[in-house]
């Protein structure tokens, strides 16, 4: 390679090739993705997050939950999600419009989150966020920093959001902890992640069996479900 | 041969040596948090009181602290030298990287106590926050223009290979960055087309940036350590742009299966395949190092192989049959270890240990700490690979099987993960070792009592058994 300007300008088509295909590209396919209108239910979905959630999906960001937890459902036949109870379509690009920092994440040391508010067999609670977050377990470090330790007067009235803690991490009488403002946004926002409704696209196309071949049987339904059929949130 | 130093080493070795120091401080640094998130992926209690060091904070702190302080110092340094060295004249500029050094380690320094206090962006291998990308731009650029000016005033027309690489790496960085940071912060892309942004910035960092100046260093060294040409050479150039055009294309790696339409993994399906033509030629270029005696080709010779091995492994979990084992695994920690430990900072390694006497024009302090760094460093790798590898097969099974609730895989895991933590003990070691040996080294130019060891060049680089 003898040309300077050769050079670099090969080096700039490259970049340039790769940017503009990668990333305008899926830009310009998903960029301008609008809600979907659902006549049915006379509303449009995904819907917006509440402005706690949209606080609480900050503090997600900054402790760097998505180390450890994912939020995206793979398709039924495609790894374990649907067994596990994380939802029952795969997660869509329409899922994360209004999200304004998406948190896909890369890592499954803990569950996946996308669907959490509406886990098989059943979401998890208030309380029993609270108590994860506080108490942490085996797999997960305790996040005792988002929640305050208070004394409560003799016959003073204790805070309705005061934790219920059993073991060693129970309080002696007069003392209370209560989460912060930090920690109820998480909690917020990890009660707004849901992801029940179904759009048109949230199915994979299966292609017909062969003719006289067994019918396999179905990972998903088959067909994409229409929107009357579509469950909004609960 | 006759003596190796040229006029050019003890006139531009300021800009290489101060980076250089700020590496090795930074890899020391960054092995100690890396040793702080692996105790605490298999014991979470530790250190969990400390806001500043819950375990998704401590993990992109190291893994900042390793790649922009660490890789990025070092592979700044390598790449200044060999151009210098190249040209054939002292460096030019030099008063732009030595401040471009200090700012660039400055933004470095804020971007970790952004991480720590709160601003972290959840981005894998783009943990910096938003503000301190643009002095992180001007710095690297300050560097780059001292890289650049030797490039383009070189005394002969020819080029190399080290040159393309190091070239390429100094040019397309702040690109990269650049367009990171328009999509992702100043006017934020909507959805999933971050993540998109996110790994298409991750894996351009590795291909376009820390790929290649680890094979700049390992193409100018290898030659001149072992004393002989590069085989089939003639091929070099059609690696280099295979890396350049198809590396960019593999950012959709790890959306397998995700929320985003499928031709973005499809296209890194086929670009992590295609990338196997260039792995072949570096491969092919660079076997002579694996018969090469002396500690910076040994070095280089084991990061060639973890870069052949990771670029395999790399194309491999591309495909659904595999990904479907090793997604969302310790399977990708191990294989960002093998890259950016294994194949990209032990050439660094090599390419410091070749190119710092020839710049001080001293020996290494200590040989022992050199042959400790060595095994220390190889022992540490594969134990860190494999056993990341291990608990990624351990926690594989257990995540396909819905009976097994999250606290059994963690248990399932943790001999493995525990594993881990003796490999980043051992690798913090070795680099602390590093580290005294090149402050020693580095002093001694001001000793001026002792005589210059300038012939033979073999007994500059560490002593070879």
């Amino acid at each position: 390679m003898k040309s300077n300007v050769l050079f670099f300008l090969g080096l700039f088509a490259a970049l340039l090739i790769s940017w503009e295909g990668i990333v305008l590209g899926s830009n310009a396919q998903l960029g301008s993705l609008a809600p979907y209108y659902d006549d049915n239910q006379g509303g449009s979905f995904p819907q917006r997050m509440p402005g706690s959630a949209a606080r609480g999906q900050l503090v997600y960001r900054d402790l760097g939950c998505a180390a450890c937890h994912t939020q995206q459902v793979r398709r039924p036949g495609f790894g374990f999600d649907q067994a596990r109870g994380w939802g029952d379509r795969q997660s869509v690009a329409r899922d994360y419009i209004y999200q304004p920092w998406p948190q896909l994440g890369l890592s499954r040391v803990g569950p996946d989150l996308a669907n959490l508010a509406d886990r098989k067999p059943a979401p998890p609670g208030e309380d029993e966020l609270y108590r994860a977050l506080y108490a942490g377990s085996e797999g997960m470090p305790s996040y005792r920093f988002l929640f305050e330790e208070r004394r409560v007067g003799s016959g003073a009235q204790g805070s309705d959001v005061a934790l219920k803690l059993s073991g060693a991490d129970r309080r002696a009488a007069g003392v209370e902890i209560v989460p912060a403002e930090r920690a109820r946004s998480l909690v917020a926002y990890l009660l707004s992640l849901r992801t029940t409704y179904d759009y048109p696209e949230s199915f994979p196309f299966v292609p017909a069996p062969p003719e006289g071949a067994a019918a396999p049987k179905p990972a998903a339904p088959a067909a994409p479900a229409p929107p009357d059929k579509a469950g909004g949130p609960k | 041969m006759k003596t190796e130093v040229t006029a050019s080493d003890s006139s531009s070795r300021n800009p290489p040596l101060l980076l250089l120091l700020m590496a090795l401080g930074w890899l020391v640094a960054g092995g100690l948090l890396g040793l702080v998130a692996s105790i605490q992926l298999h014991s979470p209690r530790f250190l969990d009181g400390c806001p500043l060091l819950t375990y998704g904070r401590v993990g992109a702190l190291a893994e900042t602290a390793f790649v922009y302080g660490w890789l990025a110092n070092a592979g700044l340094a390598l790449a200044l030298w060999v151009l210098g060295r190249l040209a054939g004249e002292p460096l030019r500029a030099q008063n732009w990287a030595l401040a471009g050094a200090v700012f660039w380690n400055v933004g470095v320094a804020a971007a970790l106590v952004g991480v720590a206090t709160g601003d972290a962006t959840g981005f894998a291998l783009l943990g910096l926050p938003g503000y301190v990308h643009l002095i992180l731009f001007f710095s690297y650029s300050a560097v780059a223009v001292s890289g650049l000016l030797a490039w383009s005033g070189r005394l002969r027309q020819v080029s190399y290979a080290s040159h393309w690489y190091a070239a390429g790496a100094l040019f397309l960085f702040p690109w990269i960055l650049s367009i990171a940071h328009v999509m992702l912060f100043s006017a934020p892309v909507h959805g999933v087309v971050q993540s998109i942004v996110a790994g298409w910035y991750a894996q351009c960092a590795w291909t376009l940036w820390l790929a290649p100046l680890a094979l700049a260093v390992a193409y100018y060294v290898i030659p001149r350590a072992t004393g002989r040409v590069l085989a089939s050479y003639e091929f070099a150039t059609l690696g280099f742009w295979c890396l350049i055009f198809v590396g960019g294309l593999t950012g959709g790696r790890h959306l397998l299966g995700g929320p985003v339409p499928a031709w973005i993994p499809s296209v890194a399906v086929v670009s992590s395949a295609l990338l196997l033509f260039h792995t072949f030629v570096v491969l092919l270029n660079l076997r002579g190092g694996f018969s090469g005696a002396g500690t910076a080709v040994r070095f280089i010779a084991f990061g060639i192989a973890a870069y052949v091995l990771g670029a395999v492994v790399d194309a491999a979990t591309c495909f659904h049959a595999v990904a479907a084992h090793t997604q969302f695994t310790f399977f990708d920690e191990a294989q960002r270890q093998l890259a950016l430990y294994g194949a990209a900072s032990t050439i660094f390694f090599g390419g410091i240990y070749f190119a710092v006497p020839r710049m001080t024009g001293k020996a290494w302090l200590s040989g022992g700490l050199v042959r400790a760094h060595l095994f220390l460093s190889v022992a540490g790798i594969l134990l860190l690979a494999g056993s990341l590898a291990g608990a990624a097969a351990v926690q594989g099974r257990d995540l396909a099987n819905s009976a097994v609730a999250f606290p059994e895989i963690v248990r399932h895991t943790r001999p493995w993960l525990v594993a881990a933590t003796a490999a980043q003990a051992a690798l913090l070691l070795g680099n602390i070792s590093f580290f005294v040996n090149f402050v020693g080294t580095a002093c001694r130019i001001m000793n001026v009592s002792e005589p210059a060891v300038f012939d033979p060049p073999r007994a500059m680089e560490a002593p070879a058994p």
